[in-house]
This record gives structure tokens, sequence and C-alpha cells, in this order.
């Protein structure tokens, strides 16, 4: 222990005689280290946005999507899509083993809704009772789409508020009457904001009875997608296999045939959006990876330099009776000091400029201790890789040279 | 204790060749106190870190405490360097950050183990040189002559069996240098072995054994028949100074 004091105290003691070689080491951790926090923060901030935003859509890690049409998840946005998936298919996927529950909708054509001489364009889905719950999303009043509703194809109707401000004002809506397209409707109740998703505002739309939507607002029953929960999180491929199993053989799809349907998981999704983030974020790595390469050499650079000019300490150590490997153990402690030093002001360097990417451009970031750990290994790493050659330097010197 | 039997040394420099010790033969016995004496670049230096065991002899034999040092590793070398020898050197060779008390406890820092005692240890042996009042000076805040009683000290705390000092007055005035023999004659009368490599006669005729080296080669080996305290030339030039 105390020995271990005394040698540390003897690296601090050294370095701080060198200050300001030790600074110039330093600073290239400090940008290499600091760069990587950023991106590791930017990186954990997505990935929390994400993950927020998929338990907002009823993405739990129990559950997955199950969406009409095939493609590949990520190419198809805007593709118009078959119409495939049939309450047919839904009361299948219920049996199988391991579902939970199946909640499913159905998307109607963008509509024309009018209330009093109001008029809007909106997205009109059909719903059943599970459908809010299913996706975290709370009523603000009234009440939603009731199995009594579901078994009666009644013509009521749920709003997201921007519905309601387009149509109603700041008329409390619930009880009063609409029209989707022809047909009219009774307000029962208003969902509360979620705000926009981004590219779309997830307010600008309307809840009705699935079996209303089928049956009075378009010409067919078939499914725009359903959300499939699991018993067991754990069991999600295995159930995922299984459904694609029935789907397909519901569907007649011979062998070879690809699926007219696409099943999306939370995991894929997260890769998804993280896959968009990557050249990105591969690039940033690579820059700092240099600048942390650079300032490994640099490192090595000042220690030669340092050890040439500690020559005759080094002399004195080894006179007392210090060994070639204490004296090559003194100096590689030494740079791993700096670099550790190096890499925690890089860290602080780091998390300030997160903090103002998040304060002034809004970039979303999130801090990690494991970031804080590789932050520390990584710059520990450098100091002993480039305090190697110094420390053989310092540990070969003859002590009487040394000495002269 | 130090048994050199045909000890050479020559240096090597890309094609030159410099023969420096010629073939040294010397018993050295515990409790001497030896002066090495010669001119400049007859090789005293090159003889003591032999002895010192900083650097390797090119050729003969060194017994030291019957062991044949030739037969050691790097590591055993510093290990006896740590345990059984002191060394003063004519620059001081002080760590110039750190302080006096510091000096004193890095030989404890290579000792394998730090010992418990080390702090009071390092504190008498520089209540020895008379420099308990120094305890946190720097290098830089104290005299030469200081400075040389803090190296002293250093020698000295790891209990040696031999102190070696190469040139230990060479760099301080008349006044320090009566003081620092007359601390190595303090330690001689204690018992210890000591071995000075000196070219001031004067000094030479402070110590017990005297040994004249020219050009590598041993010329005269003899006892100092009365060999001058220091603390009474001391005490002759306090008093001339009144
Ligand atoms: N590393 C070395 N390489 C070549 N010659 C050396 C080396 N060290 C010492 N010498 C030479 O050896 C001779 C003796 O040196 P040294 O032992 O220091 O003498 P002294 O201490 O008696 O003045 C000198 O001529 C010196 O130039
Ligand atoms: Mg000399």
């Amino acid at each position: 222990m105390s020995l271990a004091w005394r040698l540390l105290k003897t690296a601090v003691i050294s370095l701080w005689a060198f200050r300001s070689y030790a600074a110039l080491m330093m600073i290239g951790l400090i940008i290499g280290i600091a760069s990587l926090t950023v991106i590791h923060q930017i990186g954990q901030g997505a990935q929390q946005v994400v993950s927020s935003r998929m338990a907002s859509m009823g993405f739990g890690a129990d559950a997955f999507y199950i969406s009409s049409g095939g493609g590949r998840l990520g190419v198809r946005r805007g593709m118009k899509r078959a119409i495939t998936l049939t309450p047919q298919d839904a009361a299948s996927i219920s049996q199988v083993d391991g579902v939970a529950h199946v909640v499913p909708h159905k998307n109607v054509a963008r509509t024309q809704v009018t209330a009093g001489g109001n008029n809007t364009n909106t997205r009109v889905r059909g719903a059943t009772p599970g459908w809010a719950a299913a996706r975290n999303w709370p009523l603000l009043q009234g009440r939603f789409v009731s199995l009594t509703d579901i078994r009666q194809s009644a013509r009521v109707a749920v709003l997201g508020t921007t519905v309601v401000r387009e149509l109603f004002g700041d008329v409390d809506p619930v009880g009063r009457r609409l029209r989707i397209g022809r047909t009219p409707f009774i307000v029962v109740g208003v969902l509360k904001s979620k705000g926009s998703s981004g590219w779309r505002d997830r307010d600008d739309i309307i809840l009705v009875p699935l079996s209303t939507a089928t049956k009075r607002l378009s010409r067919d029953d078939k499914l725009s997608g359903m959300r499939v929960t699991m018993t067991d999180a754990s069991r999600v491929e295995e159930v995922k296999t299984e459904v694609t199993n029935v789907l397909r053989e519901n569907h007649s799809l011979l062998p070879g045939v690809p699926d007219d349907f696409l099943i999306i998981t939370p995991d894929e999704l997260m890769k998804l959006i993280t896959r968009q983030s990557r050249s990105l974020v591969a690039m940033l790595t690579f820059v700092s990876a240099v600048s942390l390469f650079v300032s490994g050499v640099v490192i090595m650079n000042i220690m030669l330099v340092a050890v040439s000019e500690r020559a005759y300490e080094i002399g004195v150590r080894r006179a007392v009776g210090a060994r070639r490997r204490d004296i090559l153990y003194q100096i590689l402690m030494e740079s791993l000091i700096v670099a550790a030093a190096g890499g925690v002001c890089g860290l602080l360097v780091g998390l300030l400029l997160s903090y103002l990417a998040t304060w002034l451009l809004a970039i979303p970031t999130a801090f990690s201790p494991t970031g804080f750990l590789w932050a520390l290994g990584f710059s520990a790493g450098v100091g002993l890789l480039f305090g190697v050659a110094p420390a053989k330097k310092a540990a070969g010197l003859h002590p009487v040279e040394a000495l002269r | 204790m130090i048994k050199l039997k045909g000890i050479t040394k020559t240096y090597y420099r890309g094609k030159v060749e410099t023969p420096v010790l010629l073939g040294i033969d010397l018993h050295v016995r515990e409790g001497e106190f030896l002066a090495i004496m010669g001119p400049s670049g007859s090789g005293k230096s090159t003889l003591l870190h032999i002895l010192g065991l900083l650097d390797r002899p090119t050729g003969g034999s060194y017994r030291l405490d019957g062991i044949e040092v030739s037969s050691l590793s790097d590591d055993e070398l510093a290990r006896l360097r740590n345990d059984k020898l002191g060394f003063v050197f004519q620059a001081f060779h002080l760590l110039p950050k750190s302080t006096a008390l510091d000096n004193v406890l890095l030989p404890f820092t290579y000792a394998g183990h730090f010992p418990e005692d080390a702090n009071a240890r390092a504190r008498r042996a520089l209540g020895r040189v008379g420099l308990e009042h120094r305890l946190h000076h720097r290098p830089g805040e104290m005299s030469g002559g200081e400075c040389q009683r803090v190296a002293i000290a250093r020698a000295l705390v790891n209990d040696p069996e031999v102190i070696f000092a190469d040139e230990p007055t060479g760099n301080l005035d008349q006044r320090s240098s009566l003081e620092i023999i007359s601390i190595l004659q303090g330690l001689h009368a204690e018992g210890r072995t000591i071995v000075l490599v000196t070219h001031d006669t004067a000094v030479g005729c402070m110590c017990r054994r005297l040994l004249r080296v020219v050009y590598g080669k041993v010329v005269s080996d003899e006892p100092v028949a009365e060999p001058t305290v220091a603390l009474q030339q001391l005490q002759t030039l306090k008093e001339a100074a009144k």
C-alpha cells in the first residue's frame, strides 16, 4: 500500500515537473476522447428517442406488428401496397401458441370530414377496443370504441386533437355530429395529443369501430395491419416464425413466392433506425480513431524526449537500486496517468459539448456510464501502448551513462 | 569483503578501443577507510563504478562477500546496490523536485517492500548528518554542502555494508569539504567500510589507507600513518575566521 502510494506519488511529482509536456500529450487525447464521447452521447440519445417512439407506437419488447403487403422494411414507405390481411388471418393468429392478443386495424383512404360549417381531410382508421391501450394512447375526454360499438357497427368516432381543432375549434366536441364522407357519426371521445412523429402529425386522425370501417366506409373487410402481443417477450422469434407459416398457408403462397405481408419486430425497427445514422457515426468514429492514434504518437515522441531529458533522474534511481523493470513500470505508469487524465478531461469536454448540442442545436443526447468506462479504457490503452517505446528506452539506459 | 583480481575495463566506441583499467588487484576488508587517488583520467571513477556494481568489468574477477559478481544478473546487481551499497557522487545526484526527506526515502522505494519505519529511519539518517532542520527543503533551496549531506544520508539510510564516494568534496569549498569528511570519519569510527575517490591529497590523508592509481594500474597501496582529523581542521578553520 505504502509502496504503491509512493510509486503513484513519484509519477505525479515527475508529471508535475514536466507539466507542459504532459499538457501537450493530453491535447490530442482530449480531442479524440471528446469527439468519441459526443458520438456516443448522440448515439445514445437517438436510441432513447427511438425506443420512446416505439413505445408510443405500441412496440414493447413483447409485441410485433404485421403489415399488409410484402416487401422489405425501410424501402416500402410510399409504395402502393396490396391489402392482403383478413379478419380470418387475425382469428388464426390469435390461435397460435404464445400469442396473447391480436389488435387489428383498417386504414380507410384519406377522407373529407365535415362538421357544422367546417371541413378537413384526415386519416380514418377502424380499430378495436384494445387499440388505444396497445399504443399507450390515453383519452383526453369521452370514451374509446367499445365492444358494443363493434357488434353494432356503430357510427361513433374518436378524434385526434388536430381534427378537433379543425372542426370544432374550442367547442367541446363530445356528443356532436360530424360526417365522414357522407356517413353521419357522433363524436364519443378525444385522444390526448401525441405530437408529430417527425414526418406526420399523429393527432390528425379519426378512429371508428373496425366493423364500421369495413362495412360502412369501405367495400371490403381486409385489414391494413395488426399488432400481435406475446405472452412472453422471449418467444417473439418463435411466434414470428409460426405466424409466418400460418399466414402463408392462409394466403395459399407456394414455396418461393415472397410473403405478401411484413412482420416488423422492435428489434428490426431499431436496427433500421440505427442503420440510418450508422455511416455518420462510422465516419466520426474513424476521425476520432485517427486523432487517438495521432495523439498516441505524440505521447510517444514527447515521452521519448522527456526520457532523454530525465536520463539523470533515471541514473540516480538505478544507482540506488532500481531495476530496469522498475524504471519501465514508472514510465508506463506515467504515460498511463497522463493518458487517463487526458481521457477524463476529454470526457468532460465531450459531456459539455453534447450538453451544448442538446441545448443549442436540439440534438438529443444521453449519458451512459458504459461510455465513461470506454473513454477511460480507450485512453488508458493508448497511454500504455504508446508508453512502451519510451519506457523501454528509459529502462535500457546504462546507469553510469545516464548519470553523466 | 571486496576482492578484485586482474580487473580490466576497456571502452569500445565503434572501432576505437580505450583501455582504462589494466588489471587491478585489490582487497578491501570490513571496516576499512580507503582512498583511491590518482591524476584525472586515470580510471578512478571507472574503478569505483565497477566496485559499486554500476558497471561491469571487461575482465578479471570481483568477489563481493564471496559472491562472484560477474555471475549475477542486472536485477541481482540492482538488489545488491540497494541492499549492501551506498553511493555519494561529486555532483550530489539528488532528485531536484523531491524534498530532502523524499530523496533519502528513495532507496526504500526499490527495496522490494517499503519498511514500516522508513520515515523514522530517513529522519534518523538526516539527523546523523546534521540536517534534521532541512527535511522538507528541495536541493535548490540548500547549499552544496547540505546537498552532499543529504546524499550521504541517502547512502546511509539502508544501513549499507560499504559506502562509495566519488570525489565527494570536488564541488565544495574547504569548510563544507571538511564537514563532509568529518561525517565520513565519524561513520568509519562507527565501523563502516568506506571507499572514497579523490585527487585531493589533503582529503586522501584523512583516510586510513591510500591506493594510488595511474593509468589504470595500482602504483602504491599503503596505510596512512597519521590520518588528519577533519573535525580538528574544521575547528582551526573556524578560529582563524574569528
Ligand atoms: N563511456 C566511456 N567511453 C569511452 N571512454 C571513457 C568512457 N568513460 C570514461 N572513459 C575514459 O576513461 C578514462 C578514465 O575515466 P575516469 O574513470 O572517469 O577517470 P577519473 O575518474 O580517474 O578522472 C578517461 O580517459 C575517460 O575519457
Ligand atoms: Mg572521476
